[in-house]
């Protein structure tokens, strides 16, 4: 569908950086903004699932296909795969996956991490803005969960939300005693900036790449440990279940030899992340590579609810151009720092610090009604108004945001003296597994942690809290998981659940060529090449 | 009429934990008449044909006779087996979940015909659902006044527990079980002498399974000969078969003892999952002669599956497609057994974990003719060694799997 709106050239020369935009008065209540522009909305998009514990629940028809697909493998595939036994499996190298393995052998378990691609490449390094947690004096964890609560559209599972904010402060001592710097003032104390739809200034931050710090410190923990193995390059393509039912471990496949691994575990933690390499409704996404809802599949196969299944975010400033960097993240924080949103006219259209929601559907609307600013047939964007905000603070972009300004550069873009041209991009899957406060799902011995468990953040989620989520769940699943690693282990483990699973497809009629997980991107070309056949 | 869940599983007496739908269900009927005539009752089992259906499949009445005989000792023991634990079995489970009552009927009544005062209702705590089901039946029963109207016509007091047995697969093994009832570990002794001479606290004990009990009211009430006539062939009554592996339907049927093979599979389990080739039938459990796909028609009772070698047990069918690799499963289950094994008994003990290893090593394709070789050694050695038949069982599946699928041994072999 060709794009229309007011072309580059011309806008930017209507740009001035002097401006001062008065916001606009009489704008649409959130109900109303979201339901005629969020994407979420778009009501071909959504399907009823057919089979499973969701059976009859609205999901995206992209996901939906991934849900009620076939199994990569059968017991076939198995023949002669080696088998490792360990207490705790966790899959997943990404921020949860970290801190839920630290946690676990703490906890006294041996741990395995399995990671599809290498540990760390994942989209917690992506994360810029910050973390959230209640730690300035006028401040408390009861206005971060009013915050939030308010944020999701009061769909959150409160007992969630509680444990999230409560284990905010903690969360933050925490991560610094795995050595993650955070930016201080010169005292020494945590400087903290306001996220959009809070009411208070509490996200900590370094710079704006905080996930990628985060990242760097966890990354060393775990390497340094020696009770968790690090499987890089290994993607779980399927659960095992034991004849109770209860999750007993995975299966790993291994793409440089073709081969097929087992392990026998006594938990499993799924840490698999987001979807956004789905590019859901075809928009383009902030997401790592490997980011495919695996975790939501295996979870689903083995019997595990899942929950929001059509709520996604979009975050408003991806970058729209230049193109070849369509997607690429540009922080919230600036905007808590005071850029506006501009169209291609010139003039400021939202509040910019209302939730992500809100504020991506306003941008949709106006690149709908023709007030975007238009690259070519597939690009249109709204500015993002950096020139005045280094025109009033000079120098503040250069130090709180080195790594954006690196990059746009690079693509002979200046944000000192021209405003980023932004749309929304597919940014977060606000749902996921359904998890109690210790990260357990209702299939036993199943755990999720990070952005493939749900019911945190409700229907959208706030700057920030996707950060506190990852450490909060990661580590309270990891300790319980820990917990309940006694005995033996279990006695026979199986693809029983597949088998379940190819009667309901059998059953519902539905095609049982499709395979699922996908792994990797479509444009990847990945295939499954079993050294068998 | 549809033979399927003609009596234990009958949807009328599907009502769960509570005792006024049981007696309005007709609950409670044969109870009386075993009261009535208490003499009578082992001679109407005896002539129903009714067979351990735990998985020994020994004539119930044979027992019974043992324990009404014993007099002197201060107790009868009868303890109702619900230790199932044996990988493709989930027919107790079923029976407790959603018809206790009938269970506890059955124990009452054949408590009444053998003299019994003490009946203990075993049940794996890994079970909970059956677990609760069946606590809050007992609880019913406690309530309702019939043990104490039951103690008055008898002379004697007779008291009804429940306890969690230790969830241990050896656990179902009938010393096993008196082991844990008289608060030990539950290892299998030595026989004999047998539990119903020598059974708890040296008392005479009967150890039956959940599902035979549950058949002794319907027979008292019908008669013999109606009990004779539901079967099929050779076999007597009905029989609850665990269907699993991969078919359509999995899942409990309760079908007249010698349904074939192929019916169970084809008409009740929906045929093959994507329409695979059978490849091979775990029936009666792991623990047991493999069958094949020549083997489908063979009626499902006792008697016609020992001819072929094989055994029927809990009537757990097992049922595993072409493709599926018989060495990887065959792994799994000595696996299984080697984590169950009790390990009072040497053989056993490091019999299973040293078969376990070398199915491991010869199947993820490191093992060579030297390892096959010494876990065929380990067959010819090791039957019989063990107290229990665990052992016993191992080695009949390991034999099996030689015996139709040595290819797939040989085949990732190094040399």
């Amino acid at each position: 569908m060709t794009k229309q709106g007011i072309p580059y050239a011309q806008a930017l020369r209507a740009y001035n950086a002097e401006r001062e935009p008065a916001l606009p008065q009489g704008e649409l209540s959130t109900d109303e903004l979201l339901r005629r522009y969020h994407p979420d909305y778009l009501s071909d998009a959504m399907v009823d699932l057919q089979i499973g514990p969701n059976k009859g629940e609205r999901c995206h028809k992209q996901l939906a296909d991934l849900l009620q697909a076939n199994a990569i493998i059968d017991e076939a595939e198995l023949a002669g795969a080696p088998v490792t036994e360990t207490d705790v499996l966790v899959v997943g190298g990404g921020g949860a996956g970290c801190a839920a393995a630290l946690t676990a052998a703490l906890g006294g378990a041996r741990v395995i991490l399995a990671t599809k691609l290498r540990l760390g490449d994942s989209n917690t390094v992506m994360a810029e803005g910050g973390i959230q947690a209640s730690i300035e004096k006028d401040d408390s964890p009861q206005r971060h969960f009013d915050d939030t609560m308010r944020g999701g559209h009061g769909s959150s599972n409160p007992h969630l939300v509680r444990q999230l904010v409560m284990d905010g402060p903690d969360v933050i001592r925490w991560l610094i005693r795995q050595g993650m710097q955070f930016d201080v003032n010169e005292y020494g104390d945590l400087l903290t900036r306001k996220a959009g739809g809070a009411s208070a200034s509490r996200v900590v931050y370094c710079c704006d790449y905080t996930g990628l710090e985060m990242m760097r410190a966890l990354r060393e923990t775990v390497c340094n440990r020696r009770d968790i193995r690090v499987w890089e390059n290994s993607p779980v393509v399927e659960l095992l279940s034991n004849d109770q039912g209860h999750c007993a471990g995975a299966v790993t496949y291994s793409p440089d030899r073709g081969t097929f691994s087992i392990i026998k575990a006594q938990a499993v933690i799924l840490a698999t992340g987001g979807m956004g390499r789905l590019h859901l409704n075809g928009f383009p996404t902030s997401n790592h590579f490997g980011a495919t809802a695996d975790g939501l599949v295996l979870a689903y196969r083995m019997g595990a609810r899942l929950m929001e299944l059509d709520s996604f975010q979009y975050h408003p400033s991806g970058l729209a151009y230049p193109t070849h960097l369509a997607g690429y993240l540009v922080t919230e924080g600036l905007r808590s720092a005071g850029a506006y949103l501009l169209n291609g006219l010139g003039e400021r259209f939202v509040d910019e610090l209302k939730p992500r929601d809100y504020v991506a559907a306003a941008m949709l609307r106006e690149c709908a009604e023709g007030r975007g600013v238009r690259v070519d047939e597939h690009t249109v964007g709204v500015w993002l108004d950096t020139p005045n905000l280094e025109r009033k603070r000079p120098g503040f972009l250069a130090e709180r945001f080195p790594k954006l300004l690196q990059t746009v550069r690079k693509g002979h873009v200046d944000p000192t003296r021209e405003p980023l041209l932004i749309y929304p991009t597919l940014h977060y899957h606000n749902g996921g597994v359904e998890i109690d406060e210790h990260g357990a799902t209702c299939v036993p011995g199943l755990f999720c942690a990070g952005e493939n468990a749900g019911g945190i953040h409700g229907r959208n989620r706030l700057m920030g809290n996707a950060l506190l989520d990852i450490i909060c769940f990661g580590r309270r699943a990891g300790a319980k998981a820990a917990e309940g690693c006694h005995g033996r282990g279990h006695k026979t483990v199986g693809l029983e659940h597949v088998n379940r699973l190819r009667r309901e497809l059998t059953e519902a009629g539905l095609p049982r060529d499709v395979k699922s997980p996908m792994l990797f991107p479509t444009y990847a070309n990945f295939r499954i090449t079993s050294c068998r056949s | 009429m549809s033979q399927l869940n003609q009596v234990l599983l009958h949807p009328e007496r599907r009502v769960g934990a509570d005792l006024e739908r049981w007696l309005a269900a007709g609950g409670g009927a044969a109870l009386r008449r075993a009261l009535k005539g208490p003499e009578e009752v082992i001679d109407t089992i005896e002539a129903a044909g009714l067979r351990g259906l735990g998985g020994s499949g020994f004539p119930a009445a044979r027992k019974w006779r043992a324990v009404a005989a014993q007099a002197g000792k201060p107790d009868k023991y009868l303890i109702c087996n619900g230790n199932e634990d044996e990988p493709g079995t989930y027919k107790d489970r079923l029976l407790l979940e959603e018809t206790p009552h009938q269970v506890i009927e059955g124990a009452l009544a054949t408590a009444v015909a053998t003299g019994i005062n003490r009946i203990v209702l075993y049940v794996n705590p890994g079970i909970q659902g059956a677990l609760a089901a069946i606590g809050a039946a007992l609880e019913q029963w406690r309530q309702s006044g019939w043990l104490e109207a039951m103690s008055e016509i008898l002379d004697h007091q007779v008291t009804l527990e429940l306890l969690p047995s230790s969830g241990h697969y050896c656990g179902g093994e009938e010393t096993a079980a008196i082991e844990w009832v008289e608060g030990k570990f539950p290892f299998p002794r030595g026989k004999p002498p047998y539990p119903a001479e020598f059974g708890v606290h040296g008392n005479p004990t009967l150890i039956n399974n959940m599902e035979t009990l549950a058949n002794v009211p319907h027979i008292l009430l019908n008669g013999a000969e109606w009990y004779q006539s539901l079967g099929r062939g050779r076999g007597h009554g009905t029989k609850l078969y665990t269907l699993s592996g991969d078919v359509l339907k999995p899942g409990v049927y309760e079908l007249p003892m010698g349904t074939p093979l192929q019916e169970l599979i084809f008409e009740y389990g929906g045929g093959m999952l994507e329409q695979e080739p059978i490849k091979a039938i775990f029936a009666g459990g792991p623990s047991n002669i493999l069958l094949t796909p020549k083997d489908l028609d063979v009626p499902l009772d006792f008697d016609s599956v020992r001819e072929r070698g094989a055994s029927l047990g809990t009537g757990a069918i097992i049922v595993v497609s072409e493709g599926t690799g018989i060495v990887k499963r065959v792994a799994e289950y000595v696996n299984f057994f080697a984590h169950s094994s009790c390990g009072q008994c040497p053989p056993c003990k490091t019999g299973t974990h040293y078969a376990s290893m070398l199915l491991q090593k010869i199947d993820t394709g490191r093992g060579t003719r030297a390892d096959l070789d010494a876990l065929m050694d380990l067959c010819r050695i090791l039957p019989g060694a063990g107290r229990c038949h665990l052992l016993d069982g191992v080695v009949k599946l390991l034999d099996s799997s030689f015996h139709h699928f040595m290819h797939e041994y040989q085949r990732p072999l190094r040399d």
